[in-house]
């Protein structure tokens, strides 16, 4: 079997997002060996590959600074004193930033892949020292923060360039990334993989027929837009329309109570707490439509799982959306922004018959599961870091 | 008359509501003084007295709080009045010391009338006037009637039945005072807030350009319904009408709004200045020529009242009281809320409007903000306010 290298997958913490988890887990069990820096947040995956170099708090993070220290004086002096220069130049907390990099020098992953873009500028130096550094271009980070920040699209357009690769989750943000100076032809798009297991298909038996419920799932966040949403439930009440709306994750956001109590859906809108992934299962099958309102989305996981779980999707066009999400085959897209078309959309639904609605959402499943299985993100994960180890890309 | 105000913070420089009505009762003869928890622009017309802190340091707080506990002592019998009321209303112990502590400058004084100028900040303090036999006054402006009872339904349940007098900021205030729970068991007076009219003046002459110009100033916040006011403007761009629209003010909607202008293809027509001072914010109403203030929720709006007197065209939406601040069709115009589409349209008939009828709507709305909003007539309001059970 062909050796794989060593793979950093950095967020910063040791317990990460469900999708970077996913990822982990797909590379340790496909032989790959995997480190994990930064802070102690717990070790939910446990196998023989992967290996934690955490830290923890207050006397831990000293141990492990001394730990460190005093490995890399005696096996990789003069990497240190290198290394040292980068920090006393750039960084005035410097103990802070040695038990941040430390750990990294000493164990020298041969590929350091860092999550999330907005750190990316303190792990520049890996190259200097013979590591490859991958960025993943996810959300937020790409989509929107560099938008309102020139400070934060100025350090992109200075760092992307000397990105060995970059994993990008769809075509969209793929081509985001290269207006702040990502070269295309560095950038490889790896959908997110889920595994059908994880994910029990049911065939819905009843069209979506009487209180018409509809979900949303997602963080309490303005690009997620529940604004809109409500704007829309506003609009399907006015008809007449019985429905139920429900957000699940966003269960404190002071501007939308008062929306709903402005425009009186309290009965109709309900706003519910975070919950853990077996009940959002659980609320995703019961849900005759899952609407995702967004401003920008890389590709929503949520409408992934939806697809897999066979319940309906109803998204914008933003971001990735259109890639999974083919209009009257895969769900539907309605243009973002618009609270006409997505009330029309809902509206719509209704009048499906069982027949059409049994087609689309098997299409969704077959859809995902060709073309985000978790073997094909694995393999081609593993094939872009073979490439820039190996191949040189 | 001793009046003591109790307000987050001293007001800033450019607070004038506030400013002035301390200046007009001190005219008058009353004496102000002003319980707040900071003073940042270290305001100084009346005596200042800050509430006290909390540490966050266990320790450190609880040394604090009995020697707050030891400086009460010489006002006992206040404190246990106090008590009493506390425990009258089943409020726990710990709660009670907790209370006494953070509102202890308030029992050291005499005073005629305790005023909350919101009424956010009464909720731990509704007992505190009447231990000290004070009459209690509590101001509703927005926000606090609006927005913080849906996430605390119920919370000015006891005050009703507490409170001496109720100031308003405009009708629909007093209308969601009333479906809070509130019977009309004491007076409810209506004072609007008020302006410079001297300093706002409206230039002779009015200019016109092919380039409109728009303006909003407020905090950027959910509240102020920036986003459906920048997807009406896109709307407008996408009828080939040229504008520039300025936005005045600073907040955490920040990023949303600037991704917003990104989104709707509007980065050449949109500016964000940031917050500005009162002299540059005037020098932007000077150089605009449409006002918008298509607000979800909105007591008043000082800025609008500014802008009608600087001369320019208001639209504004139907949010609380600017269907009070502008009469619909006489002094701008009012638009339902949440509705892009009516409030582009409406934008794109102001600006089709004869350069006459323009100054016809102008003029109204520079004749009713002199003789209504002005300073002066606030300050006699709110000196009519502290006459016992007197309503105006």
């Amino acid at each position: 079997m062909k050796k794989h290298p060593t793979v950093a997958i950095y967020s910063g913490v040791s317990a990460s997002t469900t999708f970077i988890e996913r990822l982990i887990k797909g590379l340790v069990e496909a032989d790959a060996h995997i480190y994990i820096f930064g802070a102690d947040s717990g070790k939910p995956i446990q196998h023989k590959n992967i290996h934690y170099f955490v830290h923890g708090k207050k006397w831990h993070k000293l141990y492990v600074l001394l730990k460190y220290s005093m490995l890399l004086f005696l096996f990789k002096s003069k990497e240190k004193k290198a290394l040292d220069v980068i920090i006393n130049e750039k960084y005035t907390n410097k103990l802070l930033w040695q038990l941040k990099f430390y750990p990294v020098l000493y164990h020298q992953p041969d590929v350091f892949h860092v999550q999330w873009a907005k750190g990316l500028e303190d792990w520049i130096w890996v190259q200097n020292f013979g590591m490859k550094l991958v960025l993943s271009l996810r959300g937020a980070h790409i989509n929107y923060s560099p938008i309102a920040d020139p400070e934060l699209a100025a350090m992109y357009q200075k760092n992307f360039p000397k990105v060995d690769a970059f994993h990008a989750v769809s075509n969209a943000i793929a081509i985001e990334a290269t207006n702040y100076g990502a070269p295309l032809e560095r950038i490889k798009v790896v959908k997110s993989g889920l595994s059908g297991k994880d994910y029990p298909f049911e065939l819905k038996k009843v069209a979506p027929k009487g209180t018409l419920n509809i979900l949303s799932v997602g963080r309490n966040h303005w690009i997620k837009n529940y604004s809109l949403a409500l704007d829309v439930m506003f609009v399907l009440k006015s008809k007449n329309i019985d429905f139920h709306y429900s957000i699940i994750g966003m269960d404190d956001n002071e501007g939308l109570f008062f929306q709903r109590e402005q425009l009186q859906l309290q009965e109709n809108v309900s706003f519910i707490k975070t919950l853990p992934f077996n009940e959002v299962q659980i609320a995703m099958k019961r849900a005759d439509i899952l609407l995702l309102p967004s401003l920008k989305e890389g590709i929503a996981n949520v409408v992934l799982e939806s697809m897999m779980l066979g319940t309906l999707v109803i998204s914008s066009d933003c971001g990735g959306m259109s890639e999974v999400v083919k209009t009257s085959q895969t769900g539907y897209l309605v243009p973002i922004r618009n609270v006409e078309a997505m009330a029309g959309v809902i509206e719509e639904v209704t009048t499906l018959s069982l027949e059409t609605y049994q087609t689309m959402i098997l299409n969704a499943r077959t859809f995902i599961e060709q073309q985000h299985s978790m073997e094909a993100m694995i393999t081609e994960m593993l094939d872009l870091y073979h490439k820039i180890t190996v191949d040189n890309l | 008359m001793k009046i003591g105000l109790v307000l987050p913070s001293g007001p800033g420089y450019t607070e004038t509501f506030f400013r002035s009505k301390i200046e007009g009762l001190q005219k008058s003869g009353h004496q102000v003084i002003l319980f707040c928890t900071n003073n940042p622009e270290n305001f100084n017309d009346c005596p200042v007295y800050l509430l006290p802190e909390r540490s966050p340091s266990k320790i450190k707080q609880v040394f604090r709080m009995w020697l707050e506990y030891l400086k009460l002592l010489p006002h006992f019998k206040t404190i246990k009045h106090y008590i009493a009321l506390e425990r009258e209303d089943g409020t726990t112990w710990s709660r009670i010391f907790k209370r006494i502590y953070n509102n202890a400058p308030m029992f050291k004084y005499e005073l005629d009338w305790l005023h909350f100028g919101f009424g956010t900040l009464v909720m731990d303090c509704q007992n505190v006037a009447a231990a000290s036999k004070t009459k209690m006054a509590v101001s509703f402006r927005g926000f606090d009637i609006g927005v913080y009872p849906i996430k605390h339904p119920h919370c000015y349940q006891k005050l009703w039945d507490k409170v001496s007098k109720i100031h308003v900021i405009s009708d629909d205030i007093a209308q969601l005072v009333h479906d809070q729970g509130f019977k009309g068991q004491v007076p409810l007076v209506k004072i609007t807030p008020a302006i410079n009219t001297s300093y706002f003046l409206a230039p002779e002459q009015k200019t016109e350009s092919d380039l409109v110009r728009i303006v909003t100033v407020g905090r950027l916040h959910w509240k102020k319904g920036l986003d459906y006011t920048l997807q009406a403007l896109s709307i407008l761009k996408k009828e080939g009408i040229l504008f520039e629209y300025t936005i005045i003010g600073a907040g955490f909607e920040e990023e949303a709004l600037k991704f917003a202008v990104y989104q709707l293809g509007l980065k050449d027509q949109v500016i964000f200045k940031g917050k500005l001072d009162p002299k540059d914010v005037k020098k932007e109403l000077l150089k605009s020529h449409i006002y918008v203030q298509y607000s979800v929720q909105e007591g008043f709006c000082n800025a609008v009242l500014e802008a009608q007197a600087m001369g320019l065209l208001c639209i504004v939406s139907d949010a609380e009281g600017l269907a009070e601040n502008i009469l619909d069709g006489q002094t701008g115009w009012v638009v339902p809320k949440r509705q892009p589409d009516l409030l582009a349209s409406k934008i794109k008939d102001t600006i089709g409007l004869s350069k006459t009828k323009k100054q016809q709507i102008r003029d109204a709305a520079i004749i009713r903000v002199q003789q209504q909003f002005n300073i002066e007539k606030q300050q006699l309001e709110f000196i009519e306010f502290y006459k016992e059970n007197k309503t105006i």
